[in-house]
């Protein structure tokens, strides 16, 4: 007896023995893939590729912060003067418009931008090794995918140190907890020459065409590179790099204004997207909603400001029939002054809040033809950006009352105009305030002045002699650090206005 | 002891335990009591040693405890190189050997008993007085490109809103001083201003500018605004000493006389209460020392024109406020300079939109007053306020409801003002002095938010005359929707506010005939018990010949509307 249980105890536990080392003592996370089981098939590099331009769009699943497009249109226009408070405008927003920005304040976050940075590290870190694992790779392939991931981190670098002025630069990817992230911050200076240098490597290894319009337009190519080269050659005051880039894509003739129509353009350009006159849109669907009809429509945080139907768009008081067609009902509506852009069929209908895929527009072709004649203008070539900016009024039906005839040897009216035609065209596009600061900041602040002769029409009355004071320190001009930053990263060094 | 062996074990045992029990329970257990570790002002400046001689201020005042107790409040605090300024500046080696009564003054100049954060900032003063009584002022300075808010202008904050346990910390660079000379004497200390402190002279008027205020009293009444003007500005208008400013102007040859032209010269230029650049840039008429006098101001990109004007077609230049030089704070108000001479001007007609939540006492509520998200309903008694005056003994409330949603949400501002229960015994026979109206005939609009019920007629008196009409307060809205406006104007009612919602409503009841310029009485009688609460939203003065209905005012936030 007391022999059989012993052979039968010790079968037992040779049993258990061999077979217990398996599967349950290995803990893999059963919602996820981790980066070992990854990283091994070009399909997974484009998985990895499509899920930065998913994080442009909305924020994943779990993460409860505001849209990336939220943000670039609040960092371009929040400062700007062509926006009011709405009636449900937040507290830190109307800080931020009334220049009484603390660091404290929510908008001054910078998660979003550094999550879909690390999305693009990733990419660049992780992909090169895959052409080793699967050999339908090749290097060409390889090569395109790297030119979106750089492309979209230097984007986002761009605005970072447009926006904050000296940031962290990060350029590895994050992939465990033991890596540093006690980074001090960078200059803006050497944040604008990464940017550059990405983005001519990527220019080297982008694709022209993907072969259907809404990749075209939605992904990374050699256009939409070459549209933020010009854009950031432009801050860096690179003026002869910045025509040429610009010129690339002007030459490329792909690329077109349309004639400008009642309901078809806006139709074509702003509800739809995807048009002739696009390069980069963040393409938002009718499954994966943009935020704008919430914030903009349904609960208006924003409003155009009252100024902007005479003072930009101009009004014909003899003609109401002649009017501006980029402006009432287009960016705007008058006598609401919602602001529509994001939120219409046409110029007559409005979406429903179902259908508001309307994209966020990065870079459209009129916008790059503006930035060519900014950077003709400051080469001294004023006639021929003149030429450019008729050609843009010609197309879009300006009117005559917001016709400048001015000097083309004078450069400061030619950038003036020039930033007058920029309001209009990119109303609320989240481009003004970087307009304004692009163009004030040259030269050691030359043109101080279009800061503050805008800060004088928008400011409340009676704090109207300190936001002016302020902004006269360039520092003023930049978000501060969010003090949760500050908490978190000990290297990090706060903006010296906001003692 | 061998008795205890005897013991039955289960006796033993016990024994063991009680006697390991007393041994452990002599240590002392720890139990954390706090909640939170937030130092409050005092014990924030004993950690930092860099304010250890505004510590020092503190402790020989008596204040130390004081600024340690719990409460909402914001102080100034300068560092000890600050501190040494000022004693270099007082001629004393220590704090110890400044008078006491000194070093209390300036002590409580520095302490505010509200938290105020720095975006609460303006171009002028701050809501709240300083424990002192003084307000202080601010603004913001570049030096050498860098920009710093600053404090009586002279004081620029190094480091801002430090969070502490009662409040919030400004660290500043300089001490401020209390202003000790009064307007009088500060006018005449300054050369430039020889021919007007002798106009002030001549006229009586240096006493009464000479006059200090008690702080100890909070009246705020008593400041005086006095809006200046130097040699070189009479110069430029042909005036080079009294005797040609005597011939100009006194006609009575009597400057005493308050008839006199010369006199009204002076004090037209002598405003009451005490008004900063910021207060003034957002006043469309300023009350004048002169009887029935206003000037008007104007904001003008950033500079601010007083008395100019479109009358007859023509525009009337006005006069420009030097603005480097104003805002001199003196104890007993503010000094203010004006770039040219100017003289009493004819006034016409203008509209007055008068917000009935527009009172000082709300206004000081910093917290509540026109904050989206703050607590909705504040009330306060009526010993409190200075403009609004009512029979019985109820509070009256200021409602803020989110723009354009809850119940007075809708209105201009998103407020209303609510009273409880409008009725005799409670609260009847509500009177609010106006803004300053100039002299003419208005039609007078007042807007409420109806109910359906519990509520009854309203009768109205301006100045004690009853208007022609009631408000009915049981109307809404909603039942004129459908009509046209201009029709519905003619039958007395509009929509006041843009967009237009069927909750608010506006009577008109009636005109009235203003015989002076200044500040009116404006009543409010109840004619039946109401048991719901009343809200009012705006009475709007329109001048008889203007457009009755536009501008609207914005539903749920300041500003009008724009025209469609």
């Amino acid at each position: 007896m007391q022999t059989k249980i012993k052979t039968i105890l010790a079968i037992f536990t040779l049993f258990i023995s061999v077979t217990s080392c398996d599967d349950y003592l290995d803990l893999r996370p059963q919602d996820g893939i981790i980066r070992e089981e990854f990283w091994k098939t070009k399909e997974d590099i484009q998985a990895a590729v499509i899920g930065i331009y998913s994080s442009l769009l909305n924020s994943p699943p779990g993460v409860a912060d505001l849209s990336m497009s939220q943000y670039l249109f609040m960092h371009g226009e929040l400062r700007g003067d062509m926006i009011a408070p709405g009636p449900n405008v937040t507290e830190d927003q109307r800080d931020i418009m009334n220049s009484n920005i603390m660091a404290s304040n929510d908008l001054t976050s910078w998660a979003i931008f550094y999550r879909t940075i690390n999305y693009c590290n990733t990419v660049i870190d992780l992909a090169p090794a895959v052409l080793e694992k699967d050999p339908t790779l090749t290097q060409v392939q390889l090569n395109h995918y790297l030119s979106e991931a750089l492309a979209i981190r230097a984007y986002l670098y761009f605005t970072l140190a447009r926006t904050f002025k000296d940031v962290p630069l990060k350029l590895t990817a994050t992939l465990t907890d033991k890596d540093n992230f006690q980074l001090p911050v960078t200059p803006q200076k050497d944040v604008f020459a990464q940017v550059i240098k990405d983005l001519k490597l990527a220019e080297g290894y982008a694709v022209e065409s993907y072969g259907d319009i809404a990749s075209d337009k939605g992904r990374i190519t050699v256009y939409s590179i070459n549209a933020m080269l010009a854009d950031v050659y432009l801050w860096n005051d690179n003026f002869q790099e910045a025509f040429d880039a610009a010129d690339k894509i002007v030459k490329s003739g792909k690329f077109d204004l349309i004639e400008a129509s009642n309901n078809i353009w806006f139709n074509t350009v702003f509800a739809k997207g995807n048009s002739i006159e696009s390069i980069f849109e963040f393409q938002y669907t009718k499954t994966n909603l943009g935020p704008f009809y919430n914030f903009l429509t349904f609960r208006p945080q924003f409003l155009a400001s009252a100024t902007v139907s005479e003072d930009v768009f101009g009004v014909d008081f003899e003609n109401p029939a002649n009017k501006d067609i980029r402006g009432d009902r287009t960016a705007f509506v008058a006598g609401t002054n919602e602001i529509y852009k994001y939120v219409g069929s046409d110029n007559d209908s409005r979406k429903e809040l179902q259908d508001a895929d309307t994209h966020w527009f990065v870079y459209r072709y009129a916008d790059v033809l503006l930035l060519q004649a900014e950077a003709l203008a400051e080469l001294n070539r004023g006639t021929e950006a003149l030429a450019i900016i008729d050609y843009v009024r010609l197309k879009h039906d300006a009117i005559d009352q917001t016709a400048e005839s001015i000097g083309t040897d004078n450069k400061k009216e030619v950038i003036d105009y020039i930033l007058a035609e920029r309001s209009r065209e990119l109303a609320f596009e989240g481009k003004r305030w970087f307009d304004m600061l692009r163009n004030a900041r040259r030269n050691n602040y030359e043109r101080l002045d279009i800061l503050t002769d805008a800060a004088l029409l928008s400011a409340p009355p009676e704090q109207q002699q300190s936001i002016v004071t302020k902004l006269k320190d360039p520092n003023s001009h930049y978000l501060p650090i969010n003090t949760y930053e500050l908490y978190t990263n000990k290297k990090l060094v706060q903006n010296p206005f906001y003692k | 002891m061998k008795r205890l062996l005897r013991l039955p074990s289960l006796l033993r045992f016990t024994l063991v335990f009680l006697i390991a029990l007393v041994f452990q329970n002599c240590t002392e257990q720890k139990i954390k009591e706090s909640t939170d570790e937030t130092l409050n002002i005092t014990d924030f400046l004993r950690d930092e040693p860099e304010f250890s001689m505004f510590l020092e201020m503190l402790e020989i005042t008596n204040y130390a405890p004081f600024m340690n107790t719990y409460g909402t409040y914001t102080l100034f605090l300068p560092t000890n190189e600050a501190v040494k300024e000022y004693l270099k500046d007082a001629g004393v080696s220590s704090l110890k050997d400044v008078p006491l009564a000194d070093l209390q003054n300036i002590v409580k100049l520095h302490i505010l008993n509200q938290t105020i954060n720095t975006t609460d900032f303006t171009d002028g003063k701050i809501a709240t007085p300083s424990l002192y009584g003084q307000f202080l002022v601010t603004g913001a300075t570049n030096k050498n490109g860098t920009s710093s808010t600053t404090v009586n202008k002279q004081s620029s904050i190094l480091k801002s809103n430090v969070k502490v346990g009662n409040g919030v910390i400004h660290v500043i660079d300089k001490v401020l001083r209390v202003a000790d000379k009064t307007l009088a004497q500060t006018i005449e200390q300054d050369t430039n201003l020889s021919l007007f402190t002798e106009a002030l002279k001549v006229t009586g008027w240096y006493d009464a500018l000479n006059k200090p205020i008690d702080y100890t009293k909070n009246d705020i009444d008593s400041y005086l605004t006095v809006l200046a003007q130097t040699n070189d500005a009479f110069k430029a208008a042909g005036i080079n000493n009294i005797e040609e400013l005597k011939a100009k102007y006194s006609h009575l040859h009597n400057p005493l006389d308050v008839k006199d032209s010369l006199n009204l010269f002076v004090s037209y230029r002598i405003l009451p209460k005490l008004q900063y650049l910021a207060d003034i840039a957002i006043s469309p008429a300023l009350v004048t020392k002169a009887p029935l006098e206003v000037i008007s101001a104007k904001l003008d990109k950033d500079v601010i024109l007083l008395n100019e004007e479109v009358f007859n077609g023509v525009l009337e230049k006005g006069v420009a406020i030097t603005r480097e030089k104003s805002d001199v704070t003196a104890s007993n108000g503010v000094l203010h300079f004006a770039a040219a001479n100017f003289a009493i001007k004819k006034r016409l007609p203008a509209p007055v939109y008068f917000d009935f939540c527009d009172q000082n006492e709300f206004r000081q509520l910093t917290s509540v007053f026109r904050i989206p998200g703050a607590a909705p309903k504040t009330s306060l008694a009526k010993a409190l306020f200075k403009d609004v005056t009512w029979d019985d003994n109820d509070p009256i409330t200021y409602f803020k409801d989110p723009a354009k949603g809850g119940t007075v949400g809708f209105g201009w501002h998103g407020d209303c003002l609510e009273i409880n229960r409008f009725r005799n015994g409670n609260c009847q026979n509500i009177t609010f002095t106006t803004p300053v109206i100039i002299k003419g005939k208005y039609k007078l609009w007042i807007s409420y938010r109806g109910q359906d019920t519990k509520v009854g007629l309203v009768k109205v008196f301006v100045d004690g005359v009853e208007m022609s009409r009631q408000i009915n307060m049981l109307e809404n809205g909603n039942k004129f929707s459908s009509i046209e406006e201009r029709v519905l104007e003619s039958q007395g009612y509009k929509r006041h506010i843009e967009p237009s919602s069927s909750k608010m409503n506006c009577r008109l009841v009636g005109t009235v005939d203003i015989a002076t310029t200044g500040r009116h009485k404006l009543t409010l009688q109840s004619q039946s018990s109401f048991s719901a609460q009343a809200w009012f939203d705006v009475a709007e003065f329109r001048p008889v010949d203007m457009d009755q209905l536009y501008p609207k005012f914005n539903s749920g936030t300041s500003g009008f509307a724009p025209i469609k």
